[in-house]
Parts: structure tokens; sequence; C-alpha cells
């Protein structure tokens, strides 16, 4: 088949040593594998190390890469792995703390700009208190709501197994409700 | 539950709106690293003393393996050309209480006029900071140690715990890199690097000792205080470390301000 090979074609050819099949893996993969890195780590320094250690670990390891796996949950394995074990050095000294981008406007139209600014203030309202969850709930809601992980993706991400996922994520949802509720004097 | 599912709705719309940091391009530096080949052989491996030398080696080899203080010989035959990690990395004992100076265990305070004044060297200040907030003057190295502690500054995390942003401590003596080995555990990365014409070394995930050899030619080895990503330089005689939360731009930028 002709044009963009897929990501299982650059694996396998990866696998037999093809180190330019790998870079191309390194740049589908190094967005999700860094933003995975910063969410569990809070530092973009060490993200950067984490996913670049990863990425080595996981060429190494390619042999233990099963063919028709899924390689996404693979490389984000190793990668978040990595992450974590820096976060545990790293100690309670960081914590994630995520933004909103200051010219962020919602796709669909707002009606009025005071509409607009009123919706631009419950977003940061909500995400400074999923900023304010704790670490393991954090964890959770990003890498489903804003990193688009998949339960596999997550379960690998969080070290975690795939059936835990769920409930975590259900009880992390739970508290967050009950923050937005707080907050609003609900 | 419907308010679960709004409550999802609005983590969707949050999506799109979240500033993350720039992805580095990281393909480059790691092709290179996988396309690295083994650690070269040193040159005078094959000439025809390699028959003798290897006799030597292994006799050395022997030695190594079974005394306890193979460390030390590896280091007087500058063995460790190859940097070996450690599994565990000592768990640095803690720090007593008390002011800042005694819990990180970095002297007297003084000003930097009186630290100079006791300083066998030129202390340098970064120029990127300005004046430390506090200074420090530890008399246990041969020549003295200074350190210059810098609380808060823009774009500079705190550290909860110290209340430190930056901690830079100079000492005379330089850098030993046969020991390197001793200072990275399983998760630190060392990268050489280049300030002002210096050698230099960012050492990224919290190491805790770093090793050098003192002004007197004795090798010293010292808990790091911060243990945080640390940026080591070695200035002709002086060795300097920067340690706090920092990349490894804002470290280089500051070593490289050192006047």
């Amino acid at each position: 088949m002709e044009g963009r090979p897929t990501d299982g074609d650059l694996f396998t050819r990866a696998q037999r040593g093809d180190k330019v099949a790998y870079e191309e893996i390194v740049r589908r993969y190094q967005e999700v594998a860094f933003r995975t890195a910063y969410v569990i780590t809070g530092s973009s320094a060490d993200a950067e190390d984490a996913a670049q250690e990863g990425f080595v670990k996981a060429y190494r390891a390619l042999a233990t890469f099963r063919a028709g796996a899924e390689p996404r949950p693979w490389l984000l394995r190793i990668v978040a792995n990595e992450a974590r074990n820096r976060a545990r050095s790293a100690g309670r000294r960081r914590q994630l703390e995520l933004r909103l981008a200051e010219r962020f406007r919602p796709g669909d139209a707002a009606p009025s700009p005071e509409a607009a600014a009123v919706a631009a203030e419950d977003r940061s309202r909500l995400l400074a208190l999923v900023n304010g969850l704790s670490e393991e709930d954090r964890r959770v809601i990003a890498s489903r709501y804003f990193l688009e992980l998949s339960g596999e993706e997550t379960a690998a991400a969080l070290g975690i197994p795939q059936g835990t996922v769920k409930s975590r994520l259900s009880r992390a949802l739970s508290r967050l409700r009950a923050r937005v509720e707080e907050g609003s004097g609900a | 539950m419907p308010e679960i599912t709004e409550l999802e709705q609005r983590l969707d719309l949050l999506r799109e709106g979240i500033e993350w940091p720039a992805t580095p391009a990281m393909a480059g530096r790691i092709a290179a690293r996988i396309a690295a080949p083994a650690p070269a052989r040193r040159p005078w491996f094959r000439t025809q003393w390699a028959l003798a030398a290897a006799v030597v080696l292994l006799a050395i080899a022997a030695l190594i393996t079974y005394t306890p203080t193979r460390d030390a010989i590896a280091s007087w035959i500058n063995l460790h050309t190859i940097i070996t990690r450690v599994n565990q990395l000592p768990t640095p004992s803690p720090r007593p209480s008390g002011p800042l100076g005694t819990r990180l265990g970095l002297g007297e305070p003084t000003t930097l006029a009186a630290a100079q004044a006791k300083a066998g060297w030129r202390v340098l200040v970064p120029a990127s900071l300005g004046q430390p907030d506090e200074v420090y003057f530890q008399v246990d190295a041969p020549a003295g140690e200074v350190s210059l502690v810098y609380k808060v500054r823009p774009g500079l995390k705190v550290s909860g715990e110290t209340g430190v942003a930056v901690l830079i401590t100079e000492v005379s003596g330089r850098v030993d890199t046969n020991f390197f080995g001793k200072m990275l555990g399983p998760d630190t990365t060392i990268e050489d690097v280049t300030v002002n014409g210096h050698r230099g070394w960012w050492i990224s995930g919290a190491p805790h000792e770093i090793f050098f050899v003192d002004a007197n030619g004795n090798f010293r080895n010292e808990t790091l205080r911060l243990a945080t990503n640390t940026l080591l330089i070695d200035d002709n005689g002086i060795v300097i470390r920067i340690e706090g939360d920092l990349t490894k731009t804002q470290a280089l930028e500051m070593a490289a301000s050192l006047s």
C-alpha cells in the first residue's frame, strides 16, 4: 500500500533494526508521550527527560513488543513508568498546574462578549478545581479528558490494571462534582 | 448520572483551552542515542602491548573483584571510563533542624564581601539573578565553601521545604568524572555541557551527592542540598554547582552570567 505507513508497519520495521522507522514513531508519539509525562511529573523538564529516556528504553525493548498489539499503550507504559519514577524522587515539592491559553475561545461562537467572558471564567474555575484534586484524581481526569487516552492507555499511563480505570475515574468525577457544587453554593 | 455527564461535557470543552508546555523535538536526540555504538575502546588496546596489558588488566581485575576497595583502585588506574550506575543511592541522612544554614549544612551566614575575603578564589555571582538573598561560608573544605541563596525570583519555583529557589555553591577544587558513577542512580541522567568554555554537566533526576577533588587533592563527596536538577561546572580550579527546580536552559543561563 502506498502513502503513510501504519504504526504497526513502523513497529515491524523498527523491530528489524530500521532506525529511521523508529524516528518516525518518535515523531508520531512524542507529543502524547511528553504530555502524559507532564501530567505525571508536573514539570516540563522532567517530562522531557522521561519521554526521551522512555523512547530510548522502548527501542531497546522492541523485541518484547508483540506484533499486532497496540503500540500506543505499550509506549506510554514505558514513558509513564519513567515519569512516575521522576515524580517520586521529586517528592511533594511539585504539583501539576494545568493552565488555560489566554486567547482561548470556545469553538462555537459566543452570543456576546459578556457571555464569552462568563464561559471563560467558568472554564478557569473548573480547571482550578481539577488542579486542586488529589494527585490520583487529577491524573485520571487529565488522562481521559485532556489527553483523550483510551481505557487501555490510561491504565498504562497510571500503571494500574485496565479494570480499575473506570472505577477510579468515576470516583474522581464524583469528587470533582462535589467541589463544583460546593463552589456554586448548591 | 446526568450531572456527571454534564461535567464530562464541560471537561471535554476544557480540553481545547489547555495550554500545554511546548513539546520538545526529541526525535533527533533519541536517534543519536540509539545510534551510539558501544563505548569506544582505548586506542592502546590495538597496539603490540595489548597482550601484556591484558595480562596486567587480568591481574588488576582479579584484585578489583576481590577487594572491598575496588572503586578506589578503579579510580587510581582510571578504569571508570564507562559511567556505571548504582541501583540504589544511599539515602542522605536527615539534616538537623534550625535556621536554613544549619538545616542545609551551608555553614555560617555572612556577607558576600566577607565571604570573598575568606575564600581563596574570586567568588562568582550570576548577573542574571543579581545579589543573593543570603550568603554562607563553610569552613569544612580546605579553602572554604561559599553558598549563595536565592529565595524568590520571577519565573523560578521555590522549594516548599527550604524556601530556596536557587542554591549556588562554590568550592575550590576540580570535578573528577571517574566518580560520576557513584552519584547516578537509576533515574538520574547526566549530559555534558559547556559554559563559557568550561566543562560542565547537567544532572537531572534528583541526584543526591557530588564527588570532587578538593584544593588539597583529596577526594570529597558532598550531599546535594536540594536533591533537584543540578548543573555542575569545573571552572579552572573552582567547582560551581547550581541547584534548583530548574530547566536546563534556566540553569545554563545563570551559569553563563556568572562573573
